[in-house]
């Protein structure tokens, strides 16, 4: 993604914080399966 | 990283089930989804400020479905323009409409005309006179070129196929030297064509 956004024009791109929106939730599973950065 | 949909993508029935879900949300936040919803997931684990969400309208914040926390990556200031791309009840916009406060504006884009109501509701119920919900899409914004100061979006570029026709729209209403600050899901390896082609693993 960060090299999607500066392809875009975007400078300073940074990923600032990471936040498990998944556990917990149905979708965990399906979410470590296919790779969520968390 | 691709930025496009796959070709066998029937993307009218996705935004279709995008819409269809996100209205269920706003008709019945409690339902059973397959994700976090409102106020006590919003402070316990993206980090937003218990006072902040308990002085907006329940309403508003038991349909917040975020995946992270926009606001807090750097101030919005006082009279700053705002963009919100696909800010469901509102929970981001209306507390990015009191940090710019009456000199700032702040717009709100939605598909779902149901969280559009509950914004303007929520916007009411607070006497904010600089929030303004419109219905659109990602991919196309009901937004002036080079009008925003800043472009918000929390949990939705994931849902939306054409990544880089969102993000040439988000980069089009922002003025020079704008900022862009989102949350969104974020996979560690592409996925293949077919798994880019099942909706259920895009909205399910």
């Amino acid at each position: 993604m960060p090299a999607v956004l500066a392809a875009r024009g975007f400078t300073d791109v940074r990923i600032t914080e990471r936040f498990d929106c998944f556990t917990g939730t149905r979708k965990e599973r399906t979410a470590h399966r296919y790779g969520v950065l968390v | 990283m691709p930025a496009l949909c796959s070709v066998g993508l029937d993307t009218s029935r996705l935004a279709g089930e995008v819409r269809a879900m996100y209205t269920r949300v706003a008709d019945n936040p409690g339902g059973d989804y397959h994700f976090h919803r409102g106020p006590d997931y919003a402070v316990s684990v993206l980090g937003y400020g218990r006072a902040s969400l308990d002085s907006l309208p329940y309403g508003v914040t038991s349909r917040f479905a975020g995946v992270g926390n926009p606001l807090a990556i750097a101030p919005v200031l006082p009279g700053a323009r705002v963009v919100d791309v696909g800010g469901g009840g509102g929970t981001d916009l209306l507390l990015a409409a009191r940090q710019v406060g009456p000199s700032g504006r702040v717009i709100g884009v939605d598909m779902t005309g149901e969280m559009l109501e509950l914004v303007r509701a929520g916007a009411d119920r607070l006497y904010l006179t600089n929030v303004v919900a419109i219905e659109g899409d990602a991919t196309s914004l009901p937004v002036e070129s080079e009008w925003a100061d800043v472009v918000i979006s929390n949990g939705v570029l994931n849902l939306v196929p054409d990544k880089d026709r969102a993000l040439a729209e988000m980069w089009r209403v922002l003025v020079p030297g704008g900022r862009m600050q989102f949350a969104d899901i974020l996979l560690r390896e592409g996925l293949s064509e077919d798994e880019r082609s099942d909706i259920d693993l895009w909205t399910g």
